[in-house]
């Protein structure tokens, strides 16, 4: 009881995160925050994969569904284009810290999605990951389109403890695109408000990329680097 | 329930709070974080996201400011320059924004007064990296006190100011996103955090 494993431990083995709820939100928060999570996901000592997700609306879930799939996508590119790509060594430091970023949001919405989590889809690339100019491209394009979407669902989640953790993510979304798109040799920022996109027209950009492959075969095809 | 080795923070936080706010130690038109919920989750409401959108407009009004007098006296060049130039035009964008908004609501802008930070390039650059990774702390902490409404808002500036921030701080060699998760800020650490840049005159 003492120790009551929460959702963080698994996301956050070295305490980094909690350490800043903690520094952050005060204590009072912290535990709110924490509470109501472990509520979401119904996470109990080694339980955990059980009934985890049991909390969250239908609604919720399909938005952190979502998101989780765009996490994945981004991530295995991130992870893909370091493993082939000849980075710069400016490109191959975000590559590094932005996928690491990405790896841990999958991570953090796999764990409140509990048993309701999607498995990682079967991405198939194009060669983008293999040229850097290709990638930069769809990297600030993915970016830019996240934040946007993390504004569009923050205001649908019915969850105000999903909705703090969107909020911690959306704004290193920013960052990322902001990032990448000074890399790319184009201003970091758009205009003064930055606006809100639809899971529909993220959904558009997936398809126009042809990221992800309709079945495993499809991707079979690059076989071995489609698995990230 | 469990003990954390934390919770005197609250404690300290708490004196800090009436130190800051309280105790008279900043003007009383001056106290930017003053009649926020420390506590988050606290029911939002229109008059909650009046108060919460005018701590938003003190840090607007600042960050304005700090961008025109540098502009004129920090001596910025290059790439430093144009940064100032746009997210300067930002904030005075966020500013009319949140002034339109709050219409009679709004507060005014406290006294401010940046000293060094406005006659170097570097002193400027250093504030501005802790001022825009502030902004974006603080706004992230409100966002669950909001009502959609108000959230919808400041989503879209909050992102603007996480821009700003990764922008400088790429420009001055650090790492733009050091965590996975942007801290979420209590408005007594916010205030508190904007007291001790020295920039708003007590």
């Amino acid at each position: 009881m003492n120790e009551r494993p929460s959702i963080l431990d698994g996301l956050d083995p070295e305490g980094r995160v909690r350490e800043s709820l903690l520094e952050t939100l005060g204590i009072g928060r912290t535990e709110l925050l924490l509470a109501a999570l472990a509520g979401a996901a119904t996470w109990t000592a080694g339980h955990a994969s059980h009934a985890a997700g049991a909390g969250l609306t239908e609604n919720d879930t399909r938005i952190l569904r979502f998101d989780l799939q765009l996490e994945y996508l981004q991530a295995t590119m991130y992870t893909q284009a370091l493993r082939l790509g000849h980075l710069r060594p400016a490109v191959r430091d975000a590559a590094r810290v932005v996928g690491a970023h990405e790896w841990a949001h999958a991570h953090a919405l796999k764990t409140i999605l509990g048993r309701r989590a999607v498995p990682p889809g079967f991405f198939d690339y194009h060669g983008v990951t293999e040229d850097e100019h290709a990638f930069l491209r769809p990297a600030v394009a993915f970016e830019d389109l996240t934040a946007a979407l993390l504004k569009y669902q923050a205001i649908r989640l019915d969850s105000r403890a999903v909705l703090a953790a969107a909020i911690s993510l959306h704004s290193v979304e920013a960052r990322h695109a902001a990032w990448l798109r000074r890399i790319a040799g184009v201003l970091p920022t758009l205009t003064a408000f930055d606006r809100p996109a639809s899971q529909a027209k993220m959904r558009d950009l997936i398809l126009s990329t042809h990221f992800v492959a309709e079945d495993p075969t499809t991707g079979a095809r690059r076989a071995p680097g489609f698995t990230g | 329930m469990h003990p954390h080795p934390a919770a005197p923070k609250t404690t300290r936080a708490n004196m800090l709070r009436r130190a800051i706010v309280g105790s008279g130690a900043v003007a009383a038109g001056a106290v930017v974080g003053a009649g926020i919920p420390d506590e988050s989750f606290s029911d939002p409401s229109p008059a909650q996201d009046a108060r919460i959108l005018n701590f938003a407009l003190q840090l607007e009004y600042l960050q304005a400011r700090f961008y025109a007098e540098a502009l004129r006296s920090a001596g910025l060049t290059g790439e430093l320059h144009e940064f100032a130039r746009v997210a300067g035009a930002h904030e005075r964008a966020h500013v009319a924004f949140l002034e339109k908004h709050l219409g009679r609501r709004a507060k005014t802008a406290p006294p401010l007064r940046f000293g060094e930070a406005i006659r170097d390039p570097h002193r400027f650059a250093a504030a501005a990296v802790t001022l825009e990774d502030l902004a974006v702390a603080a706004y992230n902490g409100q966002g669950t006190n909001l009502t959609r409404p108000a959230l919808a808002a400041a989503v879209e500036i909050l992102s603007v100011e996480a821009r700003h921030a990764a922008w400088v701080r790429d420009l001055v060699g650090k790492l733009p996103a050091t965590r996975a998760q942007d801290p979420l800020w209590s408005a007594t650490k916010a205030t508190h955090k904007l007291m001790q840049t020295g920039f708003v005159e007590a």
